[in-house]
């Protein structure tokens, strides 16, 4: 896809790139506020922070005076960190002002995203959220009793565990239950949930952790599943099939001594009808003429001590 | 704007001047109807004849009717899946690998829906495919497998005499075809030798330095395949549509120049790798993806941890150099490549992947400014990025 972006976006860009005087990368240390939004595995991420000036009295009254932002992902979404730092910085706002800040007015900025692009937007305004949610703790700032409306997911009722389809935990944990979801794919196929960005599948409190709270984790699922059934777990099921032990066998007790005694080996990849893939290893892997008469020798131990029908596949690799 | 620095090949190539030329002839004054009675439509048809003979040498000496000339790559898949799918009703099953390009996954995809079943096998992290999970994967309703020559993103080479083979003496009734769009022109492509046993291959034009909108199917002689497009005695009825005359004409001189050019493939080669050493060396985190298998010679693929992809090509293009990345941002569906995916090249280095891809027109000036540059690309990005600790030098505690 060829770039479409606004000439805005492509000169925030670079500016930010070459690090240009008055662009906004960096970490705050010791911030009044910090925010983060995005995972590696969404292929963007946003470590937003800012420094206030502290009213005497009144938190409420706090400026925000100084913005950085560290952000991994493309083009726009670097742009959108720069655009979202210069507005808070030149509004001189206080926190809770800040949040008017929209992912639209991140846009308008910019002078215009493509379409697929605007979450890089969306990116900038969470991370902002996030990092004035973050302010209002440390200054005992109570966000619920002014009525502003954060996002549900840092409250711990109601938290959000799938971002991407807004999906709570108290829902999903009905819907495993009802449906009797087991894995991760079972989920995403139900309600979604999970389908996106994939973030939420393994972190702390993620699906996976929903599933082993519910059902127990797999391990102890998987003994269950044995001590019920009355079989030992192993990894290696013998072949269902007669002619599979038989070949097996043979091969233990006739063939492999023979190969070995000059260095070579083999082993049975897969027995289909009276076809015996076989790899052969060692000293003779490398030698076509060896592989043939290799093939030959076994195919006919096989069919001599067996059955007729058999034949050998020699596996080059 | 700088001059173009083109190190991405595998997307498409520039037509080579040759081919070029002895096309023209047939978009100005020899724009007569192949399939015409009249005297002057001979010329345009002897053409075609002989555009045939020269790309069925090249293919090892195989038929020239067995070379059906197409619009594209994707269509030769298109056409070798549903085909055999049509002319043989009998099987179901089809196997594949989860790295094909989307021209051969789309299409089995699109063939599960109308009722065929797909065995999509996977691949290890340096790209390759396991033999034994293919060899248990095929069954006695098996109808096709299809495996591509060459990976498009990685550069990673398949085995494909060895399936071939291995098909063949399970059950000589499964129709085997090969994707090799990346590898006619790079590789060795022995129809009658070595892949003596593929019954079908596909391949571009505009991968070879010929024009885009042309492409062929080998068909070897008695593989059971109905026509894709139907309503036309052209290509023996395989193909319908008049032929595209200019476009077939430089496909076979591409293919000629590309033969003769084979002795050149070492000097791209020594291009890459001098690539590859370079940038490994000068940055840290850097990996190759498909490092440990056996490649392509001109291509590579990187994965640069803790930077996102479409932000390293962005600033790539500053400097005129073009390349292609298998970040979700540049895939137009926010979702990263599926071939790293499949390989299970961790995030951070998924989401960072540059491929590069030489050809024999790639000088070594042009590698030498993108040793020179792209360091610095890599290291202001880095700087940006949360994921990345810069005093130590490497990805964030976790995050590598």
């Amino acid at each position: 896809m060829a770039w479409e972006y606004s000439e805005k976006t492509k000169q925030l860009f670079m500016d930010a790139v070459h690090g240009k005087p008055g662009t906004h990368m960096g970490e705050i240390e010791n911030a009044d506020g910090l925010g983060e939004h995005g995972s590696l595995s969404c292929g963007d991420a946003m470590r937003f922070t800012f420094r206030v000036e502290r009213h005497p009295d009144d938190p409420l009254q706090d400026q925000i005076v100084e913005a950085r932002y560290l952000t991994f992902g493309c083009t726009s979404a670097i742009a959108a960190s720069e655009a979202l730092c210069m507005m808070i910085e030149a509004q001189k706002r206080s926190p809770i002002e800040a949040l008017k800040i929209t992912n639209a007015d991140i846009v308008t900025f910019l002078g215009g995203l493509p379409e697929q692009k605007v979450h890089c937007s969306v990116m900038g305004a969470e991370a902002l959220e996030a990092a004035v949610f973050n302010w209002a703790q440390k200054r005992g700032v109570d966000l619920k009793a002014l009525g502003v409306d954060v996002h549900a997911d840092e409250v711990d009722e109601g938290r959000v565990v799938c971002k991407c389809f807004s999906m709570t935990e108290p829902y999903i944990r009905r819907k495993v239950q009802e449906l009797g979801l087991k894995t991760i794919p079972e989920i995403t196929n139900a309600i979604k949930a999970g389908g996106a960005c994939m973030a939420c599948h393994h972190k702390p409190g993620g699906l996976q952790d929903i599933l082993n709270d519910i059902w127990g984790t797999p391990e102890t699922r998987l003994k269950e599943a044995a001590e019920l059934s009355g079989v030992g777990i192993s990894g290696d099921a013998p072949s269902p099939y007669q002619l599979g032990r038989h070949v097996d066998q043979v091969m233990e007790s006739e063939i492999l001594p023979m190969l070995r005694k000059d260095g070579g080996d083999a082993e049975i990849v897969d027995i289909k009808d009276f076809a015996v893939y076989v790899r052969l290893a060692g000293a003779c892997a490398g030698c076509a003429g060896a592989m043939t008469t290799l093939k030959l020798l076994v195919e006919k131990t096989l069919k001599e001590q067996i059955d007729e029908r058999i034949r050998v596949v020699a596996v080059g690799r | 704007m700088n001059k173009i620095i083109y190190m991405d090949n595998n997307a498409t190539t520039s037509v080579a001047p040759e081919a070029f030329e002895a096309m023209k002839p047939f978009l100005t004054d020899q724009y007569f109807n192949p399939s015409s009675m009249y005297e002057a439509a001979r010329r345009p048809a002897h053409a075609i004849a002989a555009a045939r003979a020269t790309i069925a040498a090249c293919l090892g000496g195989v038929l020239p009717d067995e070379i059906v000339f197409t619009g594209c790559a994707t269509e030769s898949n298109n056409m070798a899946i549903f085909g055999a799918i049509r002319a043989n009703r009998g099987r179901r099953h089809i196997i594949t690998t989860a790295v094909e390009h989307p021209s051969v996954l789309e299409v089995c995809r699109e063939a599960a829906r109308e009722g065929c079943e797909v065995t999509f096998i996977g691949v290890n992290q340096q790209g390759e495919i396991d033999i034994t999970e293919f060899i248990r994967a095929l069954r006695p309703d098996t109808l096709l497998v299809t495996i591509m020559h060459a990976n498009n993103e990685t550069g990673v080479i398949f085995p494909v005499a060895e399936l071939a083979r291995l098909t063949k003496e399970t059950d000589p009734g499964i129709l085997f075809h090969t994707d090799a769009t990346q590898t006619v022109g790079k590789l060795d492509v022995d129809l009658k030798g070595e892949l003596s046993q593929v019954d079908m291959l596909s391949f571009s034009g505009h991968k070879l330095h010929a024009p885009k909108g042309v492409g062929s199917l080998f068909l070897r002689r008695g593989t059971a395949c109905r026509p894709f497009l139907c309503g036309g005695h052209q290509e023996r009825g395989l193909r319908a549509g008049t032929e595209n005359v200019g476009h077939i004409v430089a496909l076979a001189k591409a293919c000629e120049l590309a033969m003769a050019a084979r002795a050149d493939e070492t000097r791209v080669a020594a291009l890459r790798d001098r690539l590859q050493a370079q940038l490994c060396e000068r940055i840290p985190w850097l990996e190759v993806n498909g490092a440990g298998a056996q490649r392509l010679p001109n291509t590579l693929n990187l994965a640069c941890h803790s930077i996102e992809g479409e932000a390293i090509l962005y600033q790539l293009d500053e400097y005129g150099i073009c390349a292609s990345s298998g970040s979700a941002c540049t895939s137009g569906s926010l979702d990263p490549s599926h071939v790293l995916k499949a390989m299970k090249v961790p995030f951070t280095a998924m989401h960072g992947s540059v491929r590069f891809s030489l050809s024999r027109y790639t000088t070594a000036a042009e590698v030498d400014t993108l040793i020179e540059v792209f360091p610095g690309i890599v290291t202001r990005l880095r700087r940006l990025s949360p994921y990345w600790d810069a005093a130590a030098g490497r990805p964030q505690e976790g995050h590598s």
